[in-house]
């Protein structure tokens, strides 16, 4: 799509925490010609929103409630392979970078340095590039582009790979959903959702609720948070928002 | 009623979030930002703020230290969190470190205004995610 002089880029903010989209909604409606045509507090909803406002950039949290940005990702463009996604994260980790080109995104913004690279990775797209935080590993990017979405040989194998459905269940479930309540999110039976459930356990060989939530951390299907140290002096690092 | 406030945490983004809201309310005013707590004491000593924003996990010195800091030298300065630990322990733990509020930064929207205008006025205000723990007191 062409930019006309009086047509707005229409942008699309999904985020967890409100005040982030506020901040994020003020730094994007500064830039002439950009609008935030719409906003959502979690995945499902951006899909939603998405689908039916069809904005020309949709920026993603990654850890969001009910459905991650990276699953987010890959369920607009099985609708739509032409959204531009751009996907926020709190972390730089090779996995969470290469996680999120593989899901197809064609930016990555830390969230910390949103002030400054957010209205850059905008206008990339906007102009049919990708955008990555100069902080990306090159060699991850090359690597990436080299092989064509495939992994490296020296990365660790992957656990067997679960169904779209199953790692949204897996995410509800690792949230503290019980399956009735993930099949009253979802729209399912009690019963289909005992079956993923059984399914994603067998697959995983996992035989606890714990395993499934430790799964669900290490692969980024959710985030938590951590305590700063309790020591009442030093430094401490740098946090999420 | 006319509050300088300072905000302080690590993330731009986050701080004008913030803004934006506090900014809404007519005579509030934003005077002055810093991203860390050794960042925030400077900055507390130049602009003498009415009542400070404050992050907990923050690079540099972290909020608790700033705040423990700032009751000693600045005894008149009111100090509200706003973080992401939604967790009674980390509240009782900035209560005694001398803070007069703690919202969650999940409900910023909802509590912030609330409760800047409790602090300023010397009233405890503190809202936990789904469990309001006292409401301005």
């Amino acid at each position: 799509m062409n930019w006309g002089v009086n047509m707005k880029l229409r942008i699309l903010l999904a985020d967890d925490h409100e005040i982030v989209r506020r901040g994020l909604r003020a730094l994007l409606e500064k830039h002439e010609g950009w609008e935030v045509c719409g906003e959502a507090a979690d995945g499902r909803g951006a899909v939603e929103k998405t689908l039916q406002l069809k904005p020309d950039v949709v920026i993603l949290d990654i850890g969001m409630p009910l459905l991650n940005g990276l699953d987010t990702t890959r369920q607009l463009l099985q609708h739509d392979p032409n959204f531009k996604i751009i996907v926020l994260t709190i972390t730089d980790s090779d996995q969470v970078i290469r996680e999120a080109l593989d899901a197809g995104a064609r930016g990555f913004v830390l969230k910390s340095d949103a002030a400054r690279d957010l209205v850059s990775a905008v206008e990339a797209l906007q102009n049919k590039r990708m955008f990555f935080t100069p902080r990306v590993n090159d060699l991850v990017l090359a690597g990436f582009l080299e092989k064509g979405h495939s992994l490296s040989r020296n990365e660790t194998p992957k656990l067997p790979t679960l169904t779209a459905r199953e790692r949204e269940i897996t995410q509800l479930l690792a949230e503290g959903n019980s399956s009735k309540e993930v099949a009253s999110l979802l729209n399912l039976s009690t019963k289909t959702v005992e079956t993923h459930r059984s399914n994603i356990m067998r697959k995983l060989s996992f035989h606890s609720i714990r395993d499934l939530v430790v799964y669900a951390i290490k692969n980024n299907l959710i985030q938590i948070e951590l305590p700063p140290p309790k020591a009442p002096t030093g430094p401490t690092g740098p946090t999420a928002a | 009623m006319t509050i300088r406030i300072l905000l302080v945490d690590d993330h731009p983004i986050v701080r004008q979030g913030l803004k934006t809201l506090l900014e809404g309310r007519s005579g509030w005013e934003v005077i002055g930002e810093a991203s860390d707590g050794a960042e925030a004491l400077e900055k507390a000593k130049e602009l003498s703020p009415d009542v400070m924003v404050l992050d907990v996990t923050m690079p540099r010195m972290n909020g608790l230290e700033a705040c423990r800091v700032l009751r000693k030298r600045a005894p008149q300065l009111e100090i509200l969190f706003v973080t992401q630990h939604d967790s009674p322990q980390m509240m009782r733990e900035a209560l005694e470190a001398g803070a007069r509020g703690y919202v969650v930064k999940s409900n910023a929207a909802r509590d912030l205004l609330e409760a800047v205008e409790a602090v300023s006025q010397h009233r405890v205000f503190t809202a936990l995610n789904g469990r309001d723990t006292a409401g301005a007191r």
